[in-house]
Order: C-alpha cells, then structure tokens, then sequence
C-alpha cells in the first residue's frame, strides 16, 4: 500500500513537524536553531515564550498549541465605552473582564495565560480555565489598554472572544460557588451533628442524665438548622415551588421529610421527650445535595458547547452613514434597515441582504458546511458566518435575538436543559410515588396514634426516611452522568441526552464513506506525465500552485517541497486554480480547464491547452476502521455503507473494510430514504458521517454520531460528537451504552425492590429512624457505586483503546 | 461529665473555624478550577518581561 505513495511519509520525516503547533511544515518554514515552525506567528510566540522564561510551556503541556494566525486581529474596538461597559465590570483598582477562546488545549494553556498575563504591566489579576475555556482578566485602564492585552493572547495564539456578557458569567460563578458553600456547610454540619447524635444513641441503657441528654440534643439541634435551612434551602425552595403549582414531587417529599423530623425533634428536646431526629435530617440533606450536585456538573459541562456559538457573534459592526462615511457601533445599537460593512475575514454582525455584489461566506458555524457558500447581490448573509475573500456590504433584515444563529442557540441551550425522557419518566413515577408514601405515611401515623401514640412520629419518620425514592431519583442521572463521562474519555461526546438509550438499541449502523471511514485526507496515488514531464517535478509544481489553497486536494500536496514558488494565483471557482510557477503559466484543475480535455474526475496539470501531468487522488482508510467494523458485527450490528462517490471507489472501499452491504452515488436524499426503509422494517438505525453533506441523514437516522475533525458545529444534527479520530469509538460507544442501559434497570430494580421491602417494615415499626436514614444512605451509595463501575474501562475495551 | 462542657463547645468553635475557612476558599475562587494549578506549582520563578514583543514581530514581518 505504501509503495504507491513515494511522496507521503519520506518527505514528511525529512521536514518535520512545527515546534510550536505541532503542523507538518511547509515550505515556507521558519528556522530559529533546531527549532522549526511553520509560521512566523508560531515562531514569534514560541520565541517570546522562550524569552520570558515560559519555556516550560513546552514540557508540562500535554497536546501541542493552536497555530497561531498571522494576521492579528484588531482589538482596538474593545477599548470603547459601549464595550467596556458592557462586557467588563469595575474592581478595585481598574476593570475586570472574562474571555473565551477556543484555543486552550490543556491545564499548560493555562499555566500559560496566566503567566503571559500576569507580566504584563498594569495587569492585576489574570486566571485562566482550561476546562470551561475562559480567561480572566483584571486590569487598570489607565496604564494599559485592553487591546493591548488581547493582542498578546492572540500573539500567543489563544484569539480571545467576548464571553456572552459579564452578568451571565458573573451569575454562572456565584451560582456554581453558591452550591459549593450549601455542600461545604451541609457536609461539616452533618458530620458534626451525627456525632452529638451518637453520643446519645450509645446511651441505650438510658444512663445518661436528663441534663446531659438534654446539652446534647440543643447542641445537635444548634448544628442542624443551619444544615437544614441554608444548605437544604434548594429543597425548600423547591417544596415551595411545587405546593404553588398545586402538584406534589421530589423537592416536597424531601423537604417535607426533613422538616418533619426538623420539627419533630425540636418538640421533642423542648418537652424533653423520647428520642431526636436530628442526625436524620442532616444526613438527608446532605446526601441530596450531593446527588443534585453530580446534576449541575453535568449540565455545566455541557453548556461550554453553547459558548462556541456565543462566540461566533462579533461585538461590533461597520455602519455607513447617510453620507457613506463609516462609524464603529456595538452590535446591539444596529437596527432593521442599517448598511453594515464587513470585512473579509469578518463575522456577519446580522442577518442581511447582499448589496453591491456577490460575495462568498463560510457558514461553518451554522450549517455545517465547511465549503464556503457564494452568495449574489439580494441573497441574504447570516449572522455568525464569516465572509471570505472579499468585503460585502449588506442591509440588515433580522438582529439580535431574531437571527438565525440566535435561534440556533437558543435551541442549542434548549435541548441541552431538557431532562432526558428518562430521567423524565422517573420523575413522573416518583412523582406518584410520592402521593402514595405520604397517603401510606398518615395511615401508618393514624394507626400507631391509635394504637402506642408514644411511637407515632418515630414510626412515620422512619417510614418518610426509609422510603424516600432518592435511590430511584438518583438512579437514572448518575449513570446518565457517569456514562457521558466515560463516553467523552474515549472521544465522544454526548450532544442529546435521550441518545443514549436509543443507542443501546441499535441494530444497524450506516455508514458514509468520506471522512467517516477514510479519514477524509487525500492522498497523491499515481502521477502520470505527458510531453516530457517528470513526476517530480509535476508535483512540486501542483504542490506550488495549491500551497495555501483550502481545496481538499491540496492537502494531498501540502507535504511536498522544493522551493518552487507560485506567483499570481488565483482560484476559478468549479475548474481549479491557475498562476505563475517558474516563468510559465500553469492550470491545475478540472481536465476542460486544465487540459482542455473532457472532464474524467482526476485532476490535471496543463498550461490551459496543452496536458503535462494527471494526479489521481484517493482516500486512505481512517485507523481502526476495518476493526471498527468487525466490532460492530461482534455486537450483532448490521453494517452498510452509503456513499455518494461512484460505484468502483465505494466497492473497492467496502471490500477493504470488510463491509459486504454497500449503495453507491447516493444523493442525501437517497440516503434518508434507505434510513426511512430500514426503520420502516422495525430497525433502530444509526447514522455514522461527517456531519457536512449528510446533515440530513443524521437528523433523520435514529441517532447519528457525527466524526468532528474540523468542522466546528456540524454536530448540530448529530446526538453525538466523536471527537477521537479513531472509528473503533462507536463500537465502544455502542458497548458503553448497552452497559449504560443495564445499569439503570439494575439501579431502578434495586431502588424499587429496596422501598418495596423497607415501607413494611417501617410501618410496622421495626425501623427506627437512624436505621432508616442509614438505610436510605446506603441504597442511594449503592446506586450511585453502580453507576460508577461505567467509568472502569472493561478489560475488552482496554484492550481496543 | 463536666469536661463536655468545655469539649463540645471547642468542637463548635472548631466547626465554625472549619466553615469559615471553607466560605473563604470559595469565596476566593479556589475551586473554581481545579487541573490549572496543580501545574501551577512547578515552577514559578519571578522573572524580568521579555524585552520583544511577539504582537510587534509579527507586524514587521507582515
């Protein structure tokens, strides 16, 4: 196999890889010592980092830099007023500003920041978070202008964008430290209290005098309300919430119970009866507050997600006056009807209708077409997309919250809120649950009045404790939790909850064929010549003409150099490219362009007349992809593959992988209707592309995993993101959530069998309430253990991985 | 049992110290990120600015 790629691997060696991001090198590479990098933004950062003693950067980082864009970006901008006022707020001693860049790979990136920050003058605070992707600034404007500090992020390679608004981020923080605080207190508190609590239970003989007792229970009574009130103030909340609307959940349940035995106890000590429960209610609060805390870290998690399309939106527009002169203005003061300028390279600030001329944008962002999409004058442009080439000017027809790319993150955050049906249903079966307890709870409290009234609040406190579905509650979001967890350690990342279940069902898999099962990186496979030509140098010519190109052929070139430069080149859009190469004018492209032949799909090097090379371009297989495949027929997954390529290609692809079930030029269409068949015939079918060209398929298939390399929210219409380059992740996702499913029927199975047998046994008394609380405590440990076997990697997937 | 009387109110004392520890730290934001620092501490020499600047160099190349 390798025979035929003679340009591949040898020349790659020879040149090496950028000493900063890691890029293979081009031709263009600057040399500092032994140190290569394949531009001089990287080469200036690396230096600087040298300079200022950063170099450890280089040791401590785990996963090379972002390469660093030349062409810096004006932050001058962000200096304004409007800017300031809004995305900035005022500490002592100067403002304080939080940054999201896309651009932090690992806790090095950080380290980083934070040091590059910190030494420039006028700073006061800097910190940096690699996981949720944000930077911290504190600075004193007067003796440095935030441009100034922006420009050396982005120097650095981290391009900084404008976080969604210092409120939001300020709110996100105290929330999450809010929670921290509730779970710090009601850990400490609980501890404290069962320790008073277990003085008096060790008194079983009833020794203890009155007083003593009595300093005991005041003292636990004095550690557990601020347990109860603050850190259990959720709960509370919650109860209160729920009795507003007029319906019964989890919240009254819980918050009922702890008051109960709150209330209860403080009747108790203050007419000096038989037994607290004091220690039961803290630990109650305590071991929710964990539960619920497991929850929110999920959801913080995801919602770092909706920041890439926060970002997409720019802070500030281009707006012409009356008499054509151009002001600065803060994104929110455009209007309907405004003519904006953009820039090349430029957001889209609005959705807009094209004046002028044509021009092209790039709508990543939004569509997930990485191919940037021409648009003519009276077209509109969307917000978030990024015009290429040329400046447009356009009217604006939608702003803000209207837009597009609004819409799309709002339904972004919605589905990520949205509690998975799951979860849902056994909430709703808590739900009855809970009416039936607290039924079954004043029938036990009515008989034990009757009968020993002396027992009556124990007994219905043990029955409320023992009882309490926090196991079933806890059941479903910690596997979910746990599971997504595991899934993103192995490069998947779950976008829609619900796609987890439905994943464990699936039996048959669809598989597109370019940049799913090839790794979507061309490779040079025969060169042919013509007129005296040699091979060689026919690819350093290519190689010279598609230098800097974004076609995808290029890339199967951009390995090869020997100094020859191309001048005056210039891409004509569906033929190929065309400049300068040596003194002669070459065309690289389509054959009719090229060549003036007829079109046979190579791609071909000619003078515009005359033909001196054809270079045929295939796909290699993407790693894994043939054990991928076996794998997925091990777990009795029926495979296909669905291509849009021509018949030989998609065969000769199919035989390779071992996948015996193939359909060539496939339009999406046909796709979509081969998935529709499938599932008409009772089939769970997922769908495995690149998330570019058959967005539609994925939506369609019952769950779809995009392979995201690049393409920045192609995922919108996936239910999960493989971010690992290897395809043997879906297998292993498939695996993963198989064992996902078993687990939340063994934790329901457990929770339910567990209160089934408990409520009895309360009832009648044979519970006290610290047994009760103990009891409910192991179940829910129990619960969550299982849930967290998910993250130890089976002994086959260790293997695989 | 008179010792109580002295125990447990230094266990409260104790408790309390340990809580408002526990508000400070937070408060301070020091779980806020929790992989940053524990590089953080491998070397941390202070050290003069570098005297060029990349946002400079960058500018006279292009």
């Amino acid at each position: 196999m390798d025979a035929a790629l003679p340009l591949r691997g040898t020349r790659v060696a020879e040149r090496g890889t950028c000493h900063h991001c890691g890029e293979a090198l081009t031709a263009d590479a600057v040399r500092d010592g032994d140190r290569a990098f394949c531009c001089n933004g990287c080469a200036a950062a690396s230096t600087w980092i040298r300079e200022a003693a950063l170099g450890d950067y280089y040791r401590l980082r785990t996963s090379p830099a972002g390469r660093v864009q030349g062409d810096a970006a004006d932050f001058g901008a962000w200096d304004r007023d409007v800017v300031l006022a809004e995305h900035s707020r005022i500490v002592p001693g100067g403002r304080e500003i939080t940054v999201l860049t896309d651009a932090m790979r690992c806790a090095a990136c950080a380290w980083l920041i934070d040091r590059a920050l910190r030494r420039q003058p006028g700073v006061l605070d800097a910190g940096a978070n690699a996981v949720t992707g944000r930077v911290m600034v504190a600075w004193d404007p007067q003796r440095v202008a935030l441009s100034t500090l922006m420009q050396r992020l982005a120097a650095l390679g981290y391009r900084p964008w404008l976080a969604t608004g210092e409120a939001r981020e300020q709110a996100q923080r105290s929330e999450r430290r809010r929670w921290l605080l509730r779970l710090g207190v009601a850990g400490l508190g609980a501890i404290q209290a069962m320790m008073f609590a277990e003085a008096l239970y060790l008194d079983t003989a009833q020794q203890m005098p009155v007083a003593t007792r009595d300093f005991f229970r005041w003292i636990t009574f004095l550690v557990a309300t601020p347990v109860v009130f603050y850190s259990g103030w959720p709960f509370l909340e919650g109860m209160w919430r729920e009795l507003r609307g007029r319906r019964v959940g989890m919240d009254t349940l819980i918050a009922g119970s702890t008051l109960l035995a709150y209330i209860a106890s403080l009747a108790e000590t203050l007419r000096g009866g038989a037994h607290v429960w004091y220690d039961a209610a803290v630990m109650f609060v305590l071991l929710l507050l964990v539960a619920r805390m497991f929850e929110q870290r999920a959801r913080g998690i995801a919602s770092a997600q909706v920041d890439a399309l926060a970002r997409a939106r720019p802070a500030l527009a281009l707006r012409e006056r009356s008499d054509g002169s151009v002001e600065q203005v803060p994104v929110g003061e455009i209007d309907v009807g405004d003519v904006l300028c953009v820039a090349a390279g430029e957001a889209v600030p609005a959705d807009g209708m094209l004046l002028d001329h044509a021009a092209s944008f790039d709508e990543a962002l939004i569509t997930g077409e990485s191919t940037p999409v021409r648009r003519g004058a009276g077209d509109s442009a969307l917000a978030g997309s990024i015009c290429r080439e040329a400046s447009a000017r356009l009217r604006v027809q939608r702003t803000g919250a209207d837009t597009r790319l609004s819409q799309l993150t709002r339904l972004v955050e919605q589905a990520q809120s949205a509690r998975p049906q799951l979860a849902r249903a056994a909430e709703r079966v808590a739900g009855f649950f809970v009416v039936a307890l607290l039924l079954c709870a004043a029938a036990t409290y009515a008989w034990w009045r009757v009968h020993d009234p002396a027992r009556a609040v124990e007994v219905t406190l043990a029955l409320l404790v023992v009882s309490c579905p926090c196991a079933l509650s806890l059941a479903i979001p910690t596997v979910l939790t746990t599971a997504h967890g595991a899934l993103a350690r192995i490069g998947v990342l779950g976008v829609r909850e619900d796609a987890l279940s439905t994943l464990a069902r699936v039996d048959r898999v669809v598989l597109d064929k370019t940049g799913t099962l090839s790794d979507g990186r061309p490779e040079l496979d025969h060169v042919a010549t013509f007129d005296g030509m040699d091979a060689d140098t026919a690819v350093s010519i290519a190689a010279a003409l598609e230098r800097g190109s974004a076609h995808p052929l290029a890339q199967a070139l951009a390995h090869v150099e020997d100094g020859r430069i191309a001048h005056g080149v210039r891409a004509v859009a569906a033929c190929g490219i065309q400049g300068d190469v040596d003194g002669s004018h070459w065309r690289l492209g389509r054959a009719e362009f090229a060549a003036s032949r007829t079109d046979d799909g190579a791609l071909w090097l000619g003078d515009g007349t005359r033909a001196f090379a054809r270079f045929t371009v295939r796909e290699t297989m993407r790693d894994g992809a043939r054990e991928a495949v076996a794998a997925l027929r091990d777990c009795g997954v029926a495979v296909e593959l669905c291509s849009g390529d021509a018949g030989e290609a998609v065969a000769a692809f199919a035989r390779q992988v071992g996948i015996e079930t193939f359909h060539a030029r496939q339009t999406p269409e046909q796709k979509l209707a081969r998935v529709r068949d499938a599932q008409a015939r009772g089939e769970v079918v997922a769908m495995v592309g690149d998330g570019l060209n058959d967005a539609p398929v994925l939506a369609g298939a019952d769950v779809s995993l995009a392979m995201a390399q690049g393409a920045a929210l192609a995922q919108r219409a996936a239910d999960f993101v493989v971010t690992s380059p290897s395809l043997l992740r879906v297998p292993q996702a498939i695996v993963l959530a198989r064992r996902t499913q078993r687990i939340v029927r063994q934790n329901l199975a457990w929770a339910l069998g567990y209160n089934v047998l408990a409520i009895p046994l309360a009832a009648t008394g044979h519970v006290t309430p610290w047994i009760a609380a103990l009891g409910m405590a192991g179940s829910s440990l129990l619960v969550t253990l299982n849930a967290l076997r998910l993250s130890r990697r089976e002994p086959g997937q260790r293997r695989a991985a | 049992m008179n010792i109580l009387l002295l125990l447990v109110p230094i266990s409260l004392v104790l408790l309390g110290i340990a809580i408002g520890a526990f508000v400070w730290a937070v408060r301070r934001g020091q779980f806020d990120d929790l992989d940053t620092p524990a590089i953080d501490i491998l070397r941390d020499d202070p050290l003069p600015a570098p005297r060029n600047d990349p946002a400079d160099e960058a500018r006279d190349v292009d």
